[in-house]
This record gives structure tokens, sequence and C-alpha cells, in this order.
């Protein structure tokens, strides 16, 4: 016969916000901040083909921390939400709050009633128009939504990295100033990233349907000189 | 719907077909009613930039349906598709393609290539024209970034997807449309005399098939003309078709209706 020992439930959610935020703190984190123009989103990733940041739709950019198979699960569902939904109804119909929300929701069913929390923080981004804003939502391995104002940060460093991203940039700047600041946040002081080392990509306004846009090595080096 | 969440082992993967059917989603079946296939008329010819694509644009019902439909669409920034047959169908089939490639792109970080697609289609004729009846019958052009040419692909009602070296024609224009391509074409077409070529046999098509239409000069409507070279897909302007037909037109008119002995 097996005993049965009581635990209390704050101490199950304490182990299981430890457990996630481990996991998480393992990886590196992403800044994506709003300029001038758009969105950029800046993630430290050595690899140049397993991507933290995706396209989800003409104007929804994902990016996810944490364990990799976990976040590409949830971002292949926001493309695949996304596609159905602008198939059924209209392209302008696809928005990133009710995405963002059935996130919430996934993630936080995980958290309370899966057999291990997911080891994630997910961001949606939304470059605005006459009809939606301009958003940031980040989501948490609990569920946790929070609806950023003018840049997010995703991670484990995050508290750190916020407090150095928020020092230099106290206003919405062009793309360039925006990416540097966003480097040196997620490198913090006496420490350089090489061009290489990082993902940056931006939901911008350029004449077509599709916002979204990779920025290549040789882009990101002309905005940080 | 919610997230759309699939574990590995039945994961549709980058297709937006398989996932559509794993969602539970159909697509739309075919109705009873009498359907005339093939009335339209385009053309796909290859010239030295690439690929020329024209299409006129008249809906046929028992009467005129419409006079300003768009038989070719951008299926991505690379590739043209264009429809014979059922409007309502046709315009389905060009959303779903659309949405595939897109699909597939974005799910992959890889776009597919130019010959991936040409096969993507096949199955979809397949399904629709053997459960409801020849429907649908797509044409397929654009420049293949591999290869670095323009490459052009039409279809037979089974489904079936060869590759024309030179040009295709679908719709009920194509005995007309096609016989003009046969006199005129050469391997050595720039664009410019592949265009002036394609919208000549449009006109002839919508001069001889009462199902395709001709240039509307009261209503300023042309057929569209569409480029795909190393640029991408380009539709060109309403006044560069109008003056295109115009010239044919003005040519027609002083030979009382005849070509006049030449191609032109």
């Amino acid at each position: 016969m097996s005993n049965f020992y009581y635990v209390p439930p704050e101490q199950i959610m304490k182990d299981r916000a430890e457990f996630a935020q481990k996991g998480i703190a393992r990886g590196r984190s992403i800044v994506a901040a709003i300029y001038d123009q758009g969105v950029v989103l800046v993630a430290e990733n050595p690899s140049a083909s397993l991507y933290k940041i995706s396209e989800l739709y003409d104007r929804l950019a994902f990016a996810g921390v944490g364990k990799y198979n976990e976040f590409d699960r949830l971002r292949e569902a926001g493309i695949r939400w996304a596609d159905m939904t602008g198939f059924t109804y209209s392209r302008e119909d696809v928005e990133a709050r009710a995405l963002a929300n059935y996130y919430a929701q996934h993630l936080g069913d995980t958290f309370s009633n899966g057999y291990k929390p997911l080891e994630v923080e997910v961001l949606v981004a939304q470059l605005g128009n006459e009809t939606h804003p301009t958003k940031l939502y980040r989501i948490g391995y609990d569920g946790t939504i929070a609806d950023e104002e003018r840049f997010a940060v995703l991670g484990g460093d995050a508290e750190s990295i916020r407090a150095r991203f928020h020092q230099l940039s106290t206003d919405i700047a062009t793309l360039s100033l925006t990416l540097q600041r966003a480097i040196s946040a997620l490198a913090g002081t006496g420490r350089n990233i090489a061009t290489g080392d990082l993902e940056v990509a931006i939901l911008e306004e350029r004449g077509v349907r599709r916002t979204f846009r990779r920025l290549s090595e040789a882009d990101v080096d002309s905005h940080r000189q | 719907m919610g997230l759309p969440l699939f574990d590995a082992s039945n994961d549709p993967g980058p297709s937006f077909l398989a996932f559509a059917q794993a969602a539970g989603m159909r697509l739309s079946s075919g109705h009873e009613r009498e359907l005339s296939a093939h009335a339209t008329t385009v053309v796909a010819l290859r010239c030295d930039t690439g690929v020329v694509m024209v299409a006129d644009r008249q809906a046929t019902s028992y009467y005129v349906a419409g006079r300003d439909v768009r038989k070719i669409e951008a299926a991505d920034a690379y590739t043209g598709i264009a429809i014979s047959g059922s409007a309502a169908m046709g315009m389905e089939f060009i959303r779903i393609a659309q949405l595939s490639f897109e699909h597939y792109e974005k799910m992959s970080e890889m776009s597919l290539s130019l010959e991936g697609k040409a096969n993507f289609l096949s199955p979809m004729i397949q399904n629709n024209n053997f459960s409801l009846g020849l429907m649908v019958i797509p044409m397929l052009a654009g420049w293949d970034q591999s290869r670095q040419q323009g490459r052009i692909f039409e279809y037979d009602g089974a489904g079936g997807c060869y590759e024309r070296s030179d040009f295709a024609t679908i719709g009920s224009g194509t005995p007309f449309a096609e016989s003009t391509l046969r006199l005129g074409f050469r391997s050595d077409l720039t664009q410019s005399e592949a265009l002036e070529l394609a919208a000549l046999a449009i006109y002839e098509a919508g001069d001889n098939d009462p199902s395709t239409g001709g240039p509307d000069f009261v209503r300023n409507l042309f057929p569209m003309m569409v480029t795909i070279t190393e640029a991408g897909f380009v539709e060109l302007p309403t006044d560069f078709a109008g003056a295109t037909f115009r010239t044919i037109l003005e040519r027609r008119t002083a030979s009382g209706g005849m070509a006049g002995g030449t191609l032109r």
C-alpha cells in the first residue's frame, strides 16, 4: 500500500513554477520593441536555422524562449489558427489578442493540470493599422498574459534585461537605435554579442500584405554602426 | 476555433489541406447544376525574361455574368495561377493554392519549389474533377528560383501535370489562341514580343469564341496582362493593356477585320 502525503496546493504551484522557471532560465532571452515604423524582435540565438522568431500572419509575429520543441509546437498551432481563421472569415479578422488568449489558456491549463508545466514563454506581436493597434502580448509559462506597452522581454534573465532596456530607451525611436538598445540590453555590461549570434526580424509596412521580414547579418550590421 | 494542437504522431505537417482535414473542415462540394467547364481563355508564354500571362475577363453563364473577372492571381511573389471553368470553384481553388503555399512557407520556414507547387495542384484537380465532374482546370506559371528561368505547367482533367517548354493555353478559346501562338511563337521572344503575341492570341479567342471576352473599349476593361520574371509577379497597368489592344484593333480595322496576311 502506498502512502499518501498531503501537499498544500501552494507548494505544488510553487514547485511547478520553480521547475518551469529553471527550464526557461537555461535558454537565452528575447527583446521585442516598438519603434517608429513597426516592431522589432531580437533574439540571442547562435543557430541560424532553429528560429525563435517566426511569421504568424500578415501583421503578426511569434517569439518563444525555453524548450524549443515546446514553443515550436505553439508556433505551429499559431500559424494554423491564423491561416484557418483568415480562410474562414477574412484576413483582417486575424487578431493578436484572440491568439494570445488561446496561448494563455493552453499554458495555464498545462501549468495546473498537465503532467509538467511547459518550460516556455511566448510573445505575440502585432503591427497596427487603422483598425487594430500595435501590440505586444507576453504569455508566461503559467498562462499569465501581459499587454506590454513599449517593449517586452522574454527569458531567464528578463528582469535585468528589462531594467537595462528601460534605462536605455525612454522614447519610441528609429529601428537602428531600438535595435542597438535591444542588443546592449541583451548583452549587459562588458559583453558583446556578435551579429552572427543574433536573430532579428521586424514587422514593418512595405507596401505588401506580409509585413514580417527577417534581417540578414548585413542588415543588422548596418543598423549597429 | 481553439488552438489547433496535435501530437507528433498525428501532426498534419506543413500542408494546409491536411490540417484542414484533421481539423474537420470540409471544403465546398459541388452542386448539381449544368456547368461549362471552359468558359475562358488564358495563355502563358515563355520569353527571355521569364513568363508572360494574358487572360480575358469575361464570366459566361447563359448571359455575360461578369466583365471584369480576374482569372490570373499571384499564388505568391513568383508564381501566377490561372483558372478556367466554374467561377466559384476556381476562386476557391486559387484561395486554397495561395494559402497552401504560404502556409507551407511559414510552417517550414522555406518556400516550396516551383515544381513542388505545380505537383501540389494535381490531387486538387483530381479530387475536384473526379467527384464533381470537370469543374476547374488551372495553369501555373512562375519564375523558378533554383533554375533561374520561367516555367509553365498545364494540367488535364485527371490532374496530370505537364510542363510546357513554349506556351500553354486553357479555356474554351484554346483552339483560336493556340493557333495564333503556334504561328507566332519563337524560342527567342523578347518580353514585349511575347506580350504582343499573347494579346493577339486573346484577341483572336475573344473574336471567335462566344465565351471569351475581348477588349472592352466602352468600359475601359482589357484582358489582364502579367509578367513573371526574376523581379517577381507584376500585373501590367490598364493603360498598357489598353494601348496594346488598341494597336491590334486599329490594325484590324485598317485591314477590314482580317489579320491582313501577317500575324498581327
